[in-house]
């Protein structure tokens, strides 16, 4: 059953030069116990869905969309009480700075304890303390944090980075949402601590079903541990489908050039020698080309790409490109 | 090739208070050499606490070590002569955007770099500022450019501009290439290879992705809690590593 189920969500800002177009015209879907995706470089729209998603835009962000359906229900016709009322329930988010999402000025224990909604506390109201208690510290175990005692009397400024977002990892799937949204978890973490996050967070979706949407700029980490994968550029989306066959098969020469780009996709290349760039750099949101937003730097642009190619389909692989690399020999 | 830069032993603690008298010593680094030749690049791996930056802060002087020495070209480097040695050793910080002065325009920055550490006068240095726009792929008119103005790949190039323009021979890069988006990244770095080739430039390369270290550098060392715990050339500590903490690093990454 289709969990999550967007169609042409476009999201812009009003400004003073008019409206900036952030994201543009961009599908995605999430079935229940799936992992997916989301790959794109800075400001190309990812953390912006993950937003509007939970609905924390501000209000100077105008949201339309021709679907935005979570479990059968339209999120952008409920009112915005019901609304929280239902994200509040199935969904969670982890963000990319765990120290500075975390409250400072509270310990551990407390703020933890407060995400824990009342309804999973199944006892008389004279023992809800202490069951609270004694969920917290279970939670903080499911995370693989030991010392449990130590933590839940530490201010977050007290515990490293990757101690932090397992903090934050616990505190979001204490209400055992149905989807997990993580947005850039490991960026200020080190190498081998990122790794045991993706295995928790695996294991999440495989013990409990939890749906996960992972986004990150790093598609060798998101390769790693995803089943579908979406590609945006410049808040378009340029490709979507099953995590391998996209990598194999790139039909997007953007994301020819990402997978190139990753010294790790290329075994045979020789240590030292130039790695695949486009040239150029991403354009601001204030001069997005028209058309496709990748036109100027793409190796084979032509006339025809002043207009928005539409999202085509191959069997379960999405693309929109006018000339995709299907003739590629390979 | 001769080396260039050649540690040895070197060593360094802080003090930190504890309790009234008591005093707690950090070993941030402990008996730690290697050598790095000219057109070389070395790459420095741990994890954060494991002395990388205390490594960095000694080689261009901000720090001043216990013990050990740092030898230029055969010639011992003392905190003294930091003027004279900046123009061999230069720095370039994580984050292009922070480490750039927002209230001055480019070249004024790449001008006051010139004026502490040359003996050029304006005509020499306008010229030599020029050329080393082009040499970057930046075109002349970014000279009058705030930093604002400038995306972030571009910004890495500024700062790398102001590294470059006293034609050293050793670049520290502190994470340098962490922050970027993968198309920029692969740019960056075709850039600094094509750099090496063309001026033998060497590079000391501290970062996290095991990845890219393997592409770019030719050897590679791996710091442990302030020890050197492996050191060699690249394909041979991927391919023995030696100590527990480098194969798990290495299995981390999938390398």
């Amino acid at each position: 059953m289709l969990l999550l189920d967007i169609k042409n969500l476009t999201i812009e800002l009003e400004t003073a030069d008019g409206l900036v177009r952030a994201v543009d015209r961009v599908s995605l879907s999430l079935r229940e116990g799936e992992t997916r995706g989301l790959v794109g470089e800075s400001g190309s729209g990812k953390s912006l869905i993950a937003k509007a998603i939970v609905g924390v835009l501000n209000s100077r962000w105008l949201v339309t969309a021709d679907r935005f359906h979570w479990l059968g229900k339209d999120l952008l016709r409920l009112t915005p009480e019901q609304r929280r009322q239902v994200i509040g329930r199935d969904i969670a988010m982890i963000y990319q700075e765990p120290s500075r999402s975390l409250d400072p000025t509270a310990v551990i224990g407390e703020q933890l304890e407060e995400a824990i909604p009342d309804h999973l506390l199944t006892g008389p109201w004279w023992r809800r303390n202490a069951l609270r208690r004694k969920k917290a510290i279970g939670l903080l175990h499911k995370v693989g944090v030991r010392e449990h005692q130590r933590v839940l009397q530490s201010y977050p400024y007290q515990l490293s980075e990757g101690i932090c977002q397992k903090v934050m990892i616990a505190m979001a799937i204490a209400k055992n949402p149905k989807l997990l949204i993580a947005d850039e978890p490991t960026t200020a973490l080190e190498s081998t601590t990122q790794a045991q996050l993706f295995r928790l967070l695996a294991s999440f979706n495989q013990l409990k079903g939890m749906s996960i949407l992972l986004i990150s700029h790093e598609l060798e980490s998101v390769a790693r541990y995803t089943q579908k994968l979406s590609v945006l550029y410049c808040g378009q989306l340029v490709e979507a489908g099953e995590t391998n066959q996209v990598l194999q098969t790139p039909l997007h020469p953007y994301t020819d050039a990402l997978i190139k780009s990753v010294p790790e996709f290329q075994p045979d290349l020789a240590p030292k020698t130039p790695l695949y760039a486009l040239p150029g750099s991403i354009p601001t949101l204030q001069h997005v080309p028209i058309g496709c937003r990748l036109g100027p730097r793409c190796p084979n642009a032509r006339k025809e790409c002043v207009k928005t190619p539409a999202l085509e389909r191959q069997q379960s692989h999405y693309f929109s490109c006018h000339f995709p690399l299907t003739t590629k020999g390979k | 090739m001769s080396d260039l830069l050649e540690v040895q032993a070197l060593s360094k603690s802080y003090s930190k208070q504890r309790g009234w008298f008591g005093r707690q010593q950090i070993i941030a680094l402990d008996n730690v050499s290697f050598t790095l030749a000219e057109g070389k690049t070395l790459a420095i791996v741990g994890e954060t606490g494991s002395g990388k930056s205390t490594l960095a802060k000694l080689l261009v002087g901000i720090e001043k070590p216990d013990h050990g020495q740092i030898l230029l070209a055969g010639q011992p480097v003392q905190i003294s002569h930091y003027k004279k040695y900046n123009h061999v050793i230069r720095f370039i910080f994580q984050d292009a955007g922070r480490s750039l002065n927002p209230s001055q325009k480019v070249g004024q920055m790449l001008e006051d770099v010139l004026c502490f550490s040359t003996v050029l006068d304006q005509q020499q240095r306008r010229y030599k500022i020029a050329q080393t726009l082009k040499l970057l792929g930046l075109l002349d008119e970014h000279a009058e450019y705030y930093p604002h103005m400038f995306s972030g790949g571009q910004l890495q190039r500024v700062a790398l501009a102001r590294a470059l323009i006293l034609d050293p021979k050793l670049l520290i890069l502190d994470e340098a290439l962490t922050a970027l988006d993968p198309t920029l990244r692969a740019q960056i770095v075709n850039l600094l290879l094509e750099l090496q080739q063309k001026s033998g430039l060497a590079y000391l390369l501290i970062s996290n992705q095991l990845r890219l270290v393997r592409h770019v550098s030719d050897s590679i060392l791996v710091l442990h809690q302030g020890k050197s715990v492996d050191y060699g050339t690249t394909a041979e500590v991927f391919a023995a590593p030696e100590h527990e903490y480098t194969r798990k690093l290495i299995n981390s990454s999938g390398g």
